[in-house]
């Protein structure tokens, strides 16, 4: 293709690839800011997502409804079984809320690591090529959402909020494979076991509880939750039921399989949880992020 | 009225992409499938074999830039590897015949293309750790079977479109 080649187009094809590979490590490095044309362009995607999304959502929400009516009579037998357990649990549950606060007003607590301002959000898209575990909400700074806000599910965790723009938020999934993407997690069964939720086995579909002291003990089944210890994510919320116990690379602390307790494939209503406590740039944020970076930098 | 088709069908399936991608990952026999929709460089892809390809680029600088700022905050990938797709499939089809079956066979070719690239190019920066073969079983495979099906749904009518607007603007320039 000799008229292909031509010189005119040999130096505009130069000057692309390299203005190219400018863009793309210019992007690379910093993408957890948007900058001012980034946001304009996201809110009008976004916007135009969502006039196509909402009508989509409430088709599958059809379906979905024509598949539960269909599961009815089974579902209603084993509910009435449980429904006596739960009377006494909820009884339960409001006599120790109310011991709770009146215990609190006694030694004049106010804050509390556990209490967060839900704010509700539709899911508008997944990033469609999911090569990253991203998906895209329709609520942004204008409905008070911030970066690093835990966001979830009616069945738990299942990310944090990224990215902030006026109108949209982008959210990464727990099953990242950033391996800056950290959990502050606690298994509450009896003692407190404290971990860190560190990367997601992709053949497993697990989540990876790194960081176990050694000393205590941690069964299969026993449930994993936030532990709010990590500054950012308020405490309680559930995040799987541990799966397998091993002993980490090195042998000193275990490591925990964790079974996450919300689906991640279809995502249509999630929650995003505004914590009431001051937050700390700890465990779950950017704090220690800055070396750990450079860290991964001189790695790959 | 076609002119505007043109474009009206392009933004269509940018935004339909997403709403598919909802669906995926699917799990078959406690595997996970990715299917990744592609319909927006399947039907440039056919801008570009049978309409105009500066029009098919430009669409693809356009829509791909899109893309990267509000799916993946790396600026630079999809608005480089839509219009070079197009590009291909334009100098390709100079030499080939352009039917229907040839140009879909074309196209599934060069979104395989499209994911082998953004495979290199992810696996290289370091955001996601996949060997190739877990790629080419759960990501290459389903994709290339569901992009097919909307390929042979739809590539009929796409060439149906576009061709009558190339017809149009032929007419045109001769008046």
């Amino acid at each position: 293709m000799p008229q292909f080649f031509s010189n005119k187009r040999l130096i505009l094809l130069l000057v692309g690839m390299i203005f190219l590979v400018a863009l793309i490590s210019f992007s690379l490095r910093d993408r957890n800011h948007a900058s001012l044309p980034e946001q304009v362009i996201k809110d009008v995607v976004g916007f135009g997502q969502s006039i196509f999304s909402k009508p989509t959502q409430y088709i599958t929400g059809v379906f979905d409804n024509v598949e539960s009516l269909l599961n009815t009579y089974d579902e209603n037998k084993r509910l009435k079984v449980r429904l006596e357990d739960y009377v006494a649990l909820q009884a339960s549950v409001n006599d120790l809320r109310l011991e709770n606060d009146e215990l609190r007003k006694i030694v004049d607590k106010e804050e509390d690591l556990r209490a967060y301002n839900p704010i509700q959000a539709t899911v508008i898209a997944r990033n469609p090529d999911q090569w990253e575990e991203k998906i895209i909400i329709d609520k942004g700074e204008i409905h008070g959402i911030e970066v690093n806000m835990a966001v979830m599910t009616a069945q738990g965790l299942i990310g944090k909020v990224t990215l902030t723009t006026p109108y949209t938020s982008t959210v990464e999934l727990l099953s990242t494979q950033n391996p800056n993407y950290r959990v502050s997690a606690v298994i509450a069964e009896g003692k407190e076991v404290f971990g860190l939720i560190e990367g997601y086995d992709e053949k497993r579909k697990e989540l990876i509880l790194k960081r176990i002291d050694s000393e205590y003990e941690v069964k299969k089944g026993q449930k994993v939750t936030t532990s709010g210890l990590g500054g950012i994510f308020p405490k309680g919320i559930l995040i799987g039921e541990v799966t397998e116990v091993t002993t980490d690379d090195y042998g000193l602390t275990k490591l925990a399989y964790v079974k996450p307790a919300a689906s991640f494939s279809i995502l249509d209503h999630v929650i995003v949880s505004k914590r009431t406590i001051t937050n700390v740039d700890g465990t779950d944020g950017g704090n220690t992020d800055a070396d750990l970076t450079e860290g991964a930098g001189d790695g790959s | 009225m076609t002119r505007i088709l043109v474009i009206a069908i392009s933004v269509l399936l940018f935004y339909l992409e997403p709403i598919f991608g909802l669906f995926s990952p699917i799990e078959l026999n406690t595997d996970f499938y990715v299917l990744v929709p592609r319909f927006l460089i399947i039907y440039l892809i056919f801008v570009a074999v049978y309409y105009d390809r500066k029009r098919a680029m430009l669409y693809g600088l356009f829509f791909g830039l899109l893309y990267d700022v509000f799916f993946i905050d790396i600026i630079g990938l999809y608005s480089f590897i839509y219009p070079l797709m197009c590009l291909v499939a334009s100098f390709t089809v100079k030499y080939i015949h352009q039917h229907l079956l040839v140009s879909t066979i074309l196209t599934l070719l060069l979104v395989a293309g499209v994911e082998l690239l953004l495979f290199l190019f992810y696996t290289s920066i370091g955001i996601k750790t996949m060997t190739f073969t877990y790629f080419y079983q759960h990501n290459l495979i389903p994709t290339m079977i569901a992009n097919a099906v909307f390929l042979l749904m739809f590539g009929w009518a796409f060439k149906y479109i576009l061709l009558n607007r190339f017809n149009q603007k032929a007419l045109l320039l001769q008046k």
